[in-house]
Protein backbone atom coordinates (compact mmCIF):
# COMPACT_ATOMS: atom_id res chain seq x y z
CA UNK A 1 0.00 0.00 0.00
CA UNK A 2 1.23 3.46 -1.07
CA UNK A 3 0.99 5.67 2.44
CA UNK A 4 1.61 9.35 1.76
CA UNK A 5 1.33 12.65 4.06
CA UNK A 6 -0.82 15.15 3.17
CA UNK A 7 -2.05 18.60 5.35
CA UNK A 8 -5.78 19.29 4.86
CA UNK A 9 -6.34 21.77 1.84
CA UNK A 10 -3.51 19.18 -0.24
CA UNK A 11 -4.91 16.77 -2.96
CA UNK A 12 -4.00 13.48 -4.48
CA UNK A 13 -4.87 12.50 -8.06
CA UNK A 14 -5.42 8.95 -8.87
CA UNK A 15 -5.14 7.96 -13.18
CA UNK A 16 -5.91 11.70 -14.12
CA UNK A 17 -9.22 11.84 -13.54
CA UNK A 18 -9.97 11.13 -9.59
CA UNK A 19 -8.90 13.76 -7.15
CA UNK A 20 -8.72 13.19 -3.89
CA UNK A 21 -8.86 16.34 -0.99
CA UNK A 22 -7.98 16.05 2.40
CA UNK A 23 -10.23 18.64 3.61
CA UNK A 24 -10.12 19.04 7.14
CA UNK A 25 -8.77 17.00 10.47
CA UNK A 26 -10.47 16.69 13.70
CA UNK A 27 -9.08 14.60 15.80
CA UNK A 28 -10.00 11.23 14.82
CA UNK A 29 -11.63 12.07 12.08
CA UNK A 30 -10.29 13.07 8.48
CA UNK A 31 -12.61 14.75 5.86
CA UNK A 32 -12.08 13.61 2.57
CA UNK A 33 -13.48 15.29 -0.40
CA UNK A 34 -13.67 13.20 -3.59
CA UNK A 35 -14.00 14.39 -7.62
CA UNK A 36 -14.66 11.44 -9.42
CA UNK A 37 -16.70 10.70 -13.02
CA UNK A 38 -19.84 9.64 -12.14
CA UNK A 39 -19.47 5.67 -13.70
CA UNK A 40 -17.10 5.70 -10.78
CA UNK A 41 -18.81 4.31 -7.43
CA UNK A 42 -17.27 5.39 -4.39
CA UNK A 43 -19.00 4.06 -1.34
CA UNK A 44 -18.16 4.45 2.37
CA UNK A 45 -16.52 0.83 2.70
CA UNK A 46 -18.52 -1.11 5.49
CA UNK A 47 -21.87 0.18 3.89
CA UNK A 48 -20.60 -1.60 0.69
CA UNK A 49 -19.88 -4.48 2.13
CA UNK A 50 -22.91 -4.35 3.83
CA UNK A 51 -24.57 -4.47 0.70
CA UNK A 52 -22.67 -7.26 -0.67
CA UNK A 53 -23.25 -9.39 1.74
CA UNK A 54 -26.87 -8.96 1.87
CA UNK A 55 -27.29 -9.03 -2.03
CA UNK A 56 -25.46 -12.48 -1.56
CA UNK A 57 -28.07 -13.52 1.05
CA UNK A 58 -30.87 -12.62 -1.50
CA UNK A 59 -29.31 -14.40 -4.63
CA UNK A 60 -31.96 -17.52 -4.85
CA UNK A 61 -30.91 -19.94 -6.97
CA UNK A 62 -34.59 -21.66 -7.60
CA UNK A 63 -38.18 -19.86 -7.41
CA UNK A 64 -38.47 -19.65 -3.94
CA UNK A 65 -42.14 -19.38 -2.59
CA UNK A 66 -42.93 -16.06 -1.84
CA UNK A 67 -44.68 -14.63 1.05
CA UNK A 68 -48.22 -12.77 0.94
CA UNK A 69 -48.47 -9.40 1.19
CA UNK A 70 -51.21 -7.19 1.69
CA UNK A 71 -51.78 -5.15 -1.43
CA UNK A 72 -51.73 -1.33 -1.60
CA UNK A 73 -53.58 1.03 -3.66
CA UNK A 74 -51.64 3.55 -4.62
CA UNK A 75 -49.21 3.32 -7.60
CA UNK A 76 -45.79 2.86 -7.15
CA UNK A 77 -44.78 5.86 -9.96
CA UNK A 78 -46.55 8.40 -7.72
CA UNK A 79 -44.23 7.38 -4.72
CA UNK A 80 -41.21 7.45 -7.21
CA UNK A 81 -42.03 10.57 -8.24
CA UNK A 82 -42.64 11.66 -4.59
CA UNK A 83 -39.15 10.75 -3.79
CA UNK A 84 -37.31 12.50 -6.59
CA UNK A 85 -39.22 15.49 -6.21
CA UNK A 86 -38.45 15.04 -2.04
CA UNK A 87 -34.71 14.82 -3.09
CA UNK A 88 -34.35 18.03 -5.68
CA UNK A 89 -36.86 19.78 -2.88
CA UNK A 90 -33.66 19.41 -0.73
CA UNK A 91 -30.33 19.66 -2.43
CA UNK B 1 -81.63 -18.96 -12.74
CA UNK B 2 -79.22 -16.46 -11.65
CA UNK B 3 -75.78 -17.84 -11.61
CA UNK B 4 -72.41 -16.04 -10.84
CA UNK B 5 -69.23 -17.29 -12.18
CA UNK B 6 -65.79 -16.20 -11.35
CA UNK B 7 -62.51 -17.65 -12.82
CA UNK B 8 -59.13 -16.93 -11.51
CA UNK B 9 -57.66 -15.32 -14.47
CA UNK B 10 -54.40 -14.17 -12.35
CA UNK B 11 -53.28 -17.86 -11.78
CA UNK B 12 -52.64 -18.27 -15.70
CA UNK B 13 -51.79 -14.70 -16.59
CA UNK B 14 -48.60 -14.62 -18.58
CA UNK B 15 -45.63 -12.92 -16.66
CA UNK B 16 -44.70 -9.60 -17.69
CA UNK B 17 -40.99 -9.34 -19.06
CA UNK B 18 -39.17 -6.66 -19.34
CA UNK B 19 -35.54 -6.75 -20.30
CA UNK B 20 -33.56 -4.40 -17.86
CA UNK B 21 -29.19 -3.78 -17.97
CA UNK B 22 -27.43 -3.01 -14.70
CA UNK B 23 -24.59 -2.01 -16.46
CA UNK B 24 -22.10 -2.09 -13.02
CA UNK B 25 -24.33 -5.31 -12.03
CA UNK B 26 -25.47 -5.27 -8.15
CA UNK B 27 -22.58 -4.84 -5.81
CA UNK B 28 -21.27 -8.27 -4.88
CA UNK B 29 -22.26 -9.39 -8.36
CA UNK B 30 -20.57 -6.53 -10.77
CA UNK B 31 -20.00 -8.68 -13.35
CA UNK B 32 -23.71 -9.78 -14.07
CA UNK B 33 -25.05 -7.22 -16.16
CA UNK B 34 -28.51 -8.19 -18.18
CA UNK B 35 -30.99 -9.46 -16.07
CA UNK B 36 -34.64 -9.97 -16.82
CA UNK B 37 -37.96 -8.13 -14.49
CA UNK B 38 -40.32 -10.63 -14.29
CA UNK B 39 -43.74 -9.46 -12.91
CA UNK B 40 -46.25 -12.71 -12.46
CA UNK B 41 -50.07 -10.95 -11.18
CA UNK B 42 -49.86 -13.62 -8.32
CA UNK B 43 -46.87 -13.04 -7.34
CA UNK B 44 -47.59 -8.87 -6.35
CA UNK B 45 -45.92 -6.55 -4.94
CA UNK B 46 -42.78 -8.80 -5.54
CA UNK B 47 -41.10 -9.04 -9.17
CA UNK B 48 -38.33 -10.96 -9.63
CA UNK B 49 -34.75 -9.98 -11.06
CA UNK B 50 -33.38 -13.09 -13.07
CA UNK B 51 -29.98 -12.83 -14.49
CA UNK B 52 -30.51 -13.15 -18.08
CA UNK B 53 -28.16 -15.67 -19.15
CA UNK B 54 -29.23 -17.91 -16.15
CA UNK B 55 -32.74 -18.52 -15.13
CA UNK B 56 -32.05 -20.06 -11.71
CA UNK B 57 -30.06 -17.38 -10.51
CA UNK B 58 -32.57 -14.36 -9.38
CA UNK B 59 -33.11 -11.82 -6.83
CA UNK B 60 -37.49 -11.63 -5.44
CA UNK B 61 -37.48 -7.41 -5.47
CA UNK B 62 -40.27 -4.95 -4.55
CA UNK B 63 -41.22 -1.42 -4.87
CA UNK B 64 -40.03 -0.30 -1.30
CA UNK B 65 -43.02 2.11 -1.30
CA UNK B 66 -45.22 -0.63 -0.79
CA UNK B 67 -42.85 -1.61 2.46
CA UNK B 68 -42.28 1.78 3.36
CA UNK B 69 -44.52 4.63 2.20
CA UNK B 70 -42.31 7.48 3.88
CA UNK B 71 -39.35 6.00 2.22
CA UNK B 72 -37.72 8.99 1.71
CA UNK B 73 -34.22 7.91 -0.62
CA UNK B 74 -31.63 10.65 -0.91
CA UNK B 75 -30.67 9.88 -4.64
CA UNK B 76 -26.89 11.09 -5.08
CA UNK B 77 -27.07 13.34 -7.95
CA UNK B 78 -24.18 11.44 -9.62
CA UNK B 79 -26.48 8.37 -9.70
CA UNK B 80 -29.43 10.74 -11.57
CA UNK B 81 -27.17 11.98 -13.76
CA UNK B 82 -25.61 8.07 -14.40
CA UNK B 83 -28.94 6.67 -15.31
CA UNK B 84 -30.43 9.79 -17.15
CA UNK B 85 -33.22 10.52 -14.96
CA UNK B 86 -34.29 13.99 -15.73
CA UNK B 87 -38.36 13.69 -14.65
CA UNK B 88 -39.19 12.12 -11.35
CA UNK B 89 -41.62 9.73 -13.55
CA UNK B 90 -39.03 8.59 -15.43
CA UNK B 91 -37.54 6.49 -12.26
CA UNK B 92 -38.70 3.23 -10.96
CA UNK B 93 -36.94 1.85 -8.15
CA UNK B 94 -36.58 -1.95 -6.61
CA UNK B 95 -35.16 -3.28 -3.20
CA UNK B 96 -34.20 -6.38 -2.87
CA UNK B 97 -35.38 -8.77 -0.55
CA UNK B 98 -34.12 -11.65 1.56
CA UNK B 99 -36.87 -14.42 1.71
CA UNK B 100 -36.08 -16.76 5.07
CA UNK B 101 -39.07 -18.71 4.74
CA UNK B 102 -42.52 -18.09 3.20
CA UNK B 103 -43.23 -16.13 6.32
CA UNK B 104 -40.46 -14.04 7.09
CA UNK B 105 -38.54 -12.02 4.78
CA UNK B 106 -36.27 -8.50 5.08
CA UNK B 107 -36.06 -5.89 2.25
CA UNK B 108 -32.62 -3.99 1.87
CA UNK B 109 -33.59 -0.14 2.22
CA UNK B 110 -30.41 1.29 2.27
CA UNK B 111 -29.34 0.10 -1.62
CA UNK B 112 -32.39 0.05 -3.66
CA UNK B 113 -31.77 -0.75 -7.31
CA UNK B 114 -32.97 1.79 -9.74
CA UNK B 115 -34.18 1.58 -13.73
CA UNK B 116 -34.75 4.68 -15.81
CA UNK B 117 -38.17 3.53 -16.84
CA UNK B 118 -37.11 4.52 -20.45
CA UNK B 119 -34.04 2.76 -20.98
CA UNK B 120 -35.00 0.28 -18.41
CA UNK B 121 -30.80 0.57 -17.47
CA UNK B 122 -30.57 0.79 -13.90
CA UNK B 123 -27.90 0.69 -10.62
CA UNK B 124 -27.76 -0.14 -7.51
CA UNK B 125 -27.82 3.07 -5.43
CA UNK B 126 -26.03 3.68 -2.22
CA UNK B 127 -28.62 6.20 -0.94
CA UNK B 128 -26.86 9.78 0.67
CA UNK B 129 -29.02 8.69 3.91
CA UNK B 130 -27.91 5.30 4.01
CA UNK B 131 -27.80 5.34 7.58
CA UNK B 132 -31.32 6.19 8.18
CA UNK B 133 -32.57 2.86 7.01
CA UNK B 134 -31.90 -0.78 7.73
CA UNK B 135 -30.44 -3.23 5.53
CA UNK B 136 -33.03 -5.84 6.96
CA UNK B 137 -35.97 -3.68 7.23
CA UNK B 138 -38.54 -6.73 8.31
CA UNK B 139 -41.69 -7.05 5.69
CA UNK B 140 -44.88 -7.28 8.24
CA UNK B 141 -46.59 -10.93 6.52
CA UNK B 142 -50.02 -11.22 6.71
CA UNK B 143 -50.74 -7.58 8.30
CA UNK B 144 -52.33 -4.46 6.69
CA UNK B 145 -49.56 -1.95 6.40
CA UNK B 146 -52.23 1.03 6.02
Amino acid sequence: MLILSRKSGECLVIDGRITVKIVRVEGEVVKIGIEAPSDIPVHRQEVYEEIQRSNQAALTRQNVPLPRLPKLAVPAATFAAKAFQTKNAIP
Amino acid sequence: MNSVSTFETEAIAAPVVTEARLPMGLLGFERIKDYLLIANASEEPFQWLQVRDNAALAFVVIDPFVVLPDYQPDIPQADVEFLGIEDPHDAILFNIVTVASPTRATVNLKGPVIFNRRTMIGKQVVLANANAYSIQHPLSIGEATA
